[in-house]
C-alpha cells in the first residue's frame, strides 16, 4: 500500500530556492563551473551518474533477492515446511520493519515517486530507498507474489533525490530528479531502457519535454549499461523465435486481448476492493497481514503451484518455451492473480510489474494453447502468445498503452510481432477502461487521500481550440491601400463600429468608425488607411490553436482575427473576449 | 570517486554471488546425474531444474533435464526443452537424437526421420562413430516398427558399411537384415560376426537361417550343425537342420551326386509325391470337386501315366525322364501345398528343392 496522505516525509523538503550548483567550494571555482556547466548541462551529466548509482543499486537488489530466496526457501525445490514458514515468518519481520522503521516503504513505489514529483519537490527520503531495498528483497525472496521492478524504480528515485539534495540543486531540478532516478531504476530492473523511459514519461511525468527527456534517457541508458556489465545483456527470460505468420492470426490475438482485458479488470478490481477493507481493520492486524498473505501463498505452493511464488521470471521463461499445458497455464494465471492481490493488499513492499507480466504470459500461452487445439490454423507459437499476453496485461492493468507495446518489442527484440501486440493491447486497454474507468495507480493514490494528476485523464482531456469559439466575420474587412473617404463609404453600409484592415504584405490591424470619421472631417479623406493606422498591429490566431492562447489577446482588441495557416491574409473568423468566455462557460 | 568505489564494491559482491551460483548449479546438477543413475528420474528432474535456475543458459543442464523428463515419459515437456536446445545448437547430436526418439515415440515418421538423420550427420564431441551408429540403429528399429522396410534396408546397408570389428554389432546388423529379408547381407554380417567370434551360437544359428533362406543348404547345414552342437536347446535351428539335411539327401540335381544315386532320389521323390497325391485325393473325396481338385486329378493322371517308366532302368534308358519326373514331383508338391493336409518333412524338402531348381 502506498504512503497514506497523512504520512509525511521524514524531513520537510526544501521549499526555498537553494544556491545553484553549491557543490563548488569557492566563488572563482563556482564561476568557472557555471561557465562550463550551466545547471541544465550539469543536470545531464548528473543524470549519467544517477544512472550509474541506480544501476549498481539494482544489481545489488537482484543479488539480495536471490540470496533471500536461497536462505529462506532453499537452493532447490522448497520443502513443505519452508513453503509455509518462509513467507509467513518473513511477513512478520517485514510488517515490523514497515510499521516501525520504514513506514514509506510500503507498496510498489510508483505512486510515491509521483508524489515526490508533484507534492514533495522531488524529495524521496534516502531511508525509504534503504527500507524498500531490504523489505522488498525479503518479501520477494520469501515467496510473496511481488516483483522487483517498482521497488527498483523507487530505489532509483530515492538515490537520485539524495544525490540532488547533496548537490543542492534548484527546486525545479529537484522536482525532476526523482523521475530521472526512477527511469534509471526501472530500466536496470527491466533491462529495457526504452520501456523505462516511456513508462516514466507516460505514467510519472505525463508530458514530453526536451529537457527532461534527455536526462531520463541518459540515466536509463547508463543504468542499463551498468546492470549489463554485471549481469549480462540477456533478457529476463529467454526469447524463442516469435512472429506472426498469417494475418488471420490477428483474430486469435484479438481474443487474447479480450481475455487479457477481463483478467486485468479482475486483478485491478480485486486490489482496489480489498485494499481499503484491509486498511480499515484495526491497526494491530497490520502486523499480521503480510504473514497471513504469505501463509496463504505458501499453501498455494504446497498444494502444487509453487510457481506463483516470487517474481516468477523462471516460470515465465518456461511458459514462453511451451513447457506447460494450457490447463496448467490457466490455473497459474488465476492463482497468480489471487496471490498478488493478497501480497499487495497486505501492505508487503514489492512491485506489480513482474506479477502483471507473469499473469499475462500465462494467460497468453493458455489462450494460445486453447486456440492451437481448436483452431490450429489460427494459432502461432506459444512463445509469441506469451509475449503478447505480457503486453496485454501491461496495457489492461497498468494502463500504459505505449509502454506495453514497446516493452514487448524491446524484450523480444522482434519487430515482427508489433501488429499482434498493438491489436491485442488495444482490445485489453479498451475493455479495461470501459469496465474500470480509473486506472489502478490513480485509485490507489486516491485511496491514500492523495490527489496526484492522473496521466490517463490528462491524456483524455479534450482541449478547447480557437475554432470552438470562433465566430463568422461580421465586421468589414478592407485592404490597407484604400483611401479613408472610400473606407467611410464602406462603413456606411455596415452597422459595425469596427473595421479590420488587411495589411500588405501580411498582418492585421483595426480602426474604429469614429477614428475614420474624425480623420475624414479633418480633410484627410484622400489618405490611405495604411498611413493613419496605429503602429502596433493586431495579434492573430489560427483555428487549431488552444483557446487558452486566445485569452492572452482578447483584451488587446475587441476582436482578434483568426487566419488561415496557409494564407495569413485569409480571414477564417474572429474571436472576442465574450466569445471565449461563453465557450468556456458552455463547457 | 564515490562512483568508482561503489563500482568496485559491487564488483566484489557480484564475484561472490556468481561463484555461489556456479557452485549451486554444479551441486544440483551432480545430484541430478546421481538420481538419474539410480533410476530416480523424478528427483533428477527437480535437481536439474534447480541447477538450471542458477545457470539458465547451461546447455548440458537443460539437455539433462530434457532427458530426465523423457525418461519419465513427460514427452511434451521434454520436447519443449529439446526444441529450445535445438534452436540454440541445431547441429548438436544428442539433442537431435532425443528429438528423433520423441517423434519416433509419437509415430511422426517425417520428423523422426529428420532428427534421426540430423543426429547421424551431427557433430558429436566424442566417439562420433559410435553415437552415429547408435542413432542409425535406433532409426532402423523405428523404421522396422513402422514397416518401412525399404528405408530400413538402405539404412542397414549404410550401417553395415561402417561397422567396426565388433561381433555383437555385426550380429545386430545381421539380425536387422534378417528382419528386412535381406538374407545375402545378413549372411555376410553373420560371417563377419563369426570371423570375430567363431563359437557365437547366435551368429551360427543366424548364418544357418540366412543360408537356408538363400537355398544354400550345404552351408546352412554346416552352420546349423555347429549351432545345435553349441546350443542343443535351439529348437528352430534343430528343425532347420533336419530340413536342410533332408533337402541335401533328396535333391537329385546336386553336382556331387552319382547317376545311380540321382536315379534313386528321383524314384524316391516320385514315390513320395504319389503318396502325397493319394492322401490329398482321399481327403477331398467327400467334398464336391473344386478347380484345385480337378488339378490334383490331372496331376494324378499324369503321375499314373509316368509311373511305369520311373525306374532305375527306365531312367538309365531315357535320361530326360529325370527332368520329366522331377517336374511332375515339383508340380504335385506345389499344387498340394496349402490345399491338402500338412506336408511331411519329405514333402517340405521337395517343395524347397522345387523352389531351388524350378523357381516359385
Amino acid at each position: 500500500m502506498e504512503a497514506p496522505a497523512k504520512t509525511q516525509p521524514e524531513t520537510i523538503p526544501p521549499r526555498q530556492e537553494p544556491a545553484r550548483a553549491a557543490v563548488m567550494p569557492g566563488p572563482s571555482a563556482r564561476s568557472l563551473f557555471h561557465f562550463v556547466f550551466r545547471e541544465e548541462r550539469f543536470f545531464l551529466v548528473l543524470s549519467v551518474f544517477i544512472g550509474i548509482f541506480a544501476g549498481l543499486a539494482v544489481v545489488c537488489f537482484r543479488f539480495a533477492i536471490e540470496w533471500s530466496r536461497i536462505y529462506l526457501l532453499g537452493s532447490g525445490a522448497p520443502t513443505t515446511l519452508r513453503l509455509l514458514l518462509a513467507p509467513s515468518l518473513t511477513g512478520l519481520v517485514i510488517a515490523l520493519l514497515v510499521i516501525h522503521v520504514f513506514p514509506l516503504a510500503r507498496g510498489s513505489g510508483v505512486n510515491q515517486t509521483k508524489a515526490a514529483l508533484y507534492i514533495y519537490n522531488g524529495f524521496v527520503p534516502f531511508r525509504t530507498a534503504i527500507g524498500k531495498f531490504i523489505t522488498a528483497a525479503l518479501a520477494i525472496g520469501s515467496g510473496q507474489s511481488l516483483g522487483p521492478e517498482d521497488p527498483s524504480l523507487q530505489i532509483g528515485a530515492g538515490l537520485a533525490s539524495a544525490l540532488g539534495r547533496r548537490l543542492h540543486l534548484s527546486r525545479e531540478r529537484m522536482r525532476l530528479i526523482a523521475p530521472v532516478g526512477a527511469a534509471a531504476g526501472l530500466a536496470a530492473a527491466f533491462n529495457a531502457p526504452i520501456s523505462a523511459v516511456l513508462f516514466v514519461i507516460e505514467e510519472v511525468i505525463g508530458r514530453w519535454s526536451a529537457g527532461i527527456l534527455g536526462s531520463v534517457v541518459l540515466s536509463a541508458v547508463s543504468s542499463v549499461v551498468v546492470m549489463r556489465w554485471f549481469l549480462g545483456s540477456e533478457s529476463l527470460f529467454r526469447i524463442p523465435p516469435v512472429g506472426m505468420v498469417r494475418p488471420a492470426e490477428l483474430i486469435a490475438y484479438s481474443v487474447l486481448g479480450l481475455a487479457g482485458g477481463l483478467a486485468s479488470v479482475v486483478f485491478a478490481g480485486g486490489i482496489t476492493t480489498l485494499r481499503p477493507r484491509l486498511k480499515a481493520l484495526p491497526r494491530w492486524t497490520q502486523y499480521f497481514q503480510p504473514a497471513v498473505a504469505g501463509l496463504i501463498i505458501g499453501l498455494i505452493g504446497v498444494l502444487g503451484a509453487p510457481q506463483v511464488m516470487g517474481a516468477g521470471y523462471d516460470v515465465m521463461d518456461q511458459a514462453i518455451h511451451g513447457q506447460f499445458t494450457w490447463q496448467l497455464l490457466g490455473i497459474l494465471a488465476g492463482l497468480k492473480i489471487i496471490a498478488t492481490i493478497l501480497s499487495f493488499v497486505s501492505g508487503t513492499p514489492g512491485g506489480m510489474f513482474a506479477p502483471t507480466l507473469f499473469i499475462g504470459a500465462m494467460l497468453g500461452a493458455c489462450v494460445g494453447g486453447v486456440e492451437h487445439i481448436f483452431f490450429p490454423h489460427l494459432a502461432g507459437s506459444t512463445g509469441t502468445y506469451a509475449l503478447v499476453g505480457m503486453g496485454v496485461l501491461f496495457a489492461g492493468f497498468l494502463r500504459a498503452p505505449m509502454t506495453s507495446v514497446f516493452m514487448v518489442l524491446e524484450v523480444s527484440g522482434n519487430y515482427s510481432i508489433i501488429l499482434p501486440v498493438i491489436v491485442a493491447n488495444t482490445f485489453a486497454y479498451v475493455i479495461s477502461r470501459g469496465l474500470l474507468p480509473t486506472p489502478i495507480f490513480d485509485v490507489l493514490t486516491r485511496q491514500d487521500g492523495l490527489e496526484l494528476p492522473s496521466m490517463e485523464e490528462q491524456r483524455d482531456e479534450s482541449v478547447l481550440r480557437v475554432e470552438d469559439a470562433m465566430q463568422p466575420v461580421t465586421v468589414p474587412v478592407l485592404d490597407d491601400d484604400e483611401p479613408l473617404a472610400q473606407v467611410l463609404r464602406h462603413l456606411g453600409e455596415s452597422s459595425s463600429n469596427n473595421l479590420l484592415v488587411r495589411l500588405s504584405p501580411s498582418g492585421w490591424n483595426a480602426i474604429t468608425r469614429e477614428q475614420v470619421q474624425t480623420m475624414v472631417n479633418e480633410g484627410k479623406g484622400e489618405l490611405s488607411l495604411r498611413s493613419v493606422l496605429p503602429m502596433r498591429q493586431l495579434p492573430w490566431l489560427h483555428p487549431d490553436q488552444p483557446l487558452d492562447i486566445a485569452l492572452r489577446y482578447v483584451n488587446e482588441s475587441p476582436v482578434v482575427p483568426v487566419v488561415s495557416r496557409a494564407d495569413l491574409r485569409k480571414l477564417e473568423g474572429v474571436v472576442s473576449r465574450d466569445d471565449v468566455l461563453n465557450r468556456y462557460k458552455s463547457g | 570517486m564515490l562512483a568508482v568505489l561503489s563500482f568496485l564494491a559491487v564488483a566484489g559482491i557480484s564475484k561472490v554471488y556468481f561463484r555461489e551460483q556456479q557452485f549451486l548449479g554444479d551441486r544440483w546438477f551432480s545430484r541430478g546425474v546421481a538420481a538419474l543413475q539410480n533410476g530416480q528420474s523424478d528427483q533428477a528432474v527437480n535437481s536439474f531444474r534447480s541447477a538450471l535456475r542458477y545457470s539458465p543458459n547451461n546447455y548440458t543442464y537443460e539437455l539433462s533435464l530434457a532427458q530426465a523428463l523423457a525418461a519419465l515419459n513427460r514427452t511434451d515437456e521434454a520436447h519443449a526443452y529439446l526444441l529450445n536446445l535445438w534452436e540454440r545448437e541445431p547441429e548438436n547430436g544428442t539433442t537431435n537424437l532425443e528429438l528423433g526418439r520423441i517423434y519416433a515415440a509419437k509415430g511422426e515418421m517425417d520428423l523422426a526421420l529428420r532428427y534421426y538423420h540430423n543426429a547421424i550427420y551431427a557433430a558429436w564431441p566424442d566417439h562420433p562413430d559410435a553415437h552415429r551408429r547408435v542413432a542409425r540403429l535406433e532409426l532402423i528399429q523405428f523404421l522396422l516398427r513402422e514397416n518401412a522396410v525399404t528405408q530400413a534396408q538402405s539404412e542397414l546397408i549404410a550401417l553395415a558399411a561402417n561397422l567396426p570389428e565388433d561381433s555383437p554389432l555385426h550380429l545386430r546388423a545381421a539380425d536387422s537384415f534378417m528382419e528386412v529379408q535381406d538374407y545375402e547381407h545378413a549372411l555376410a554380417q553373420y560371417r563377419d560376426a563369426l570371423r570375430l567370434d567363431r563359437r557365437n551360437a547366435s551368429a551360427l544359428a543366424g548364418a544357418g537361417r540366412a543360408a537356408f533362406e538363400l537355398g544354400r543348404y550345404d552351408s546352412a547345414q554346416r552352420y546349423l550343425q555347429e549351432a545345435v552342437a553349441g546350443n542343443p536347446q535351439d529348437a528352430q535351428s534343430t528343425d532347420l537342420l533336419q530340413t536342410a539335411t533332408l533337402v541335401l539327401q533328396l535333391d537329385p540335381f546336386r553336382r556331387q551326386v552319382s547317376a545311380a544315386e540321382r536315379h534313386r532320389r528321383v524314384i524316391e521323390a516320385f514315390e513320395s509325391a504319389g503318396k502325397r497325391l493319394k492322401a490329398c485325393l482321399v481327403l477331398s473325396q467327400p467334398r464336391s470337386l473344386s478347380t484345385s481338385d480337378n488339378d490334383v486329378k490331372l496331376l494324378q493322371a499324369r503321375w499314373s501315366d509316368l509311373r511305369p517308366r520311373i525306374s532305375d532302368h527306365g531312367l538309365r534308358q531315357n535320361p530326360d525322364l529325370v527332368d520329366t519326373a522331377m517336374d511332375s514331383v515339383f508340380a504335385i508338391e506345389r499344387q498340394t501345398n496349402g490345399s491338402c493336409a500338412a506336408p511331411t518333412a519329405t514333402d517340405q524338402a521337395l517343395l524347397l528343392i522345387s523352389k531351388l531348381h524350378g523357381g516359385n
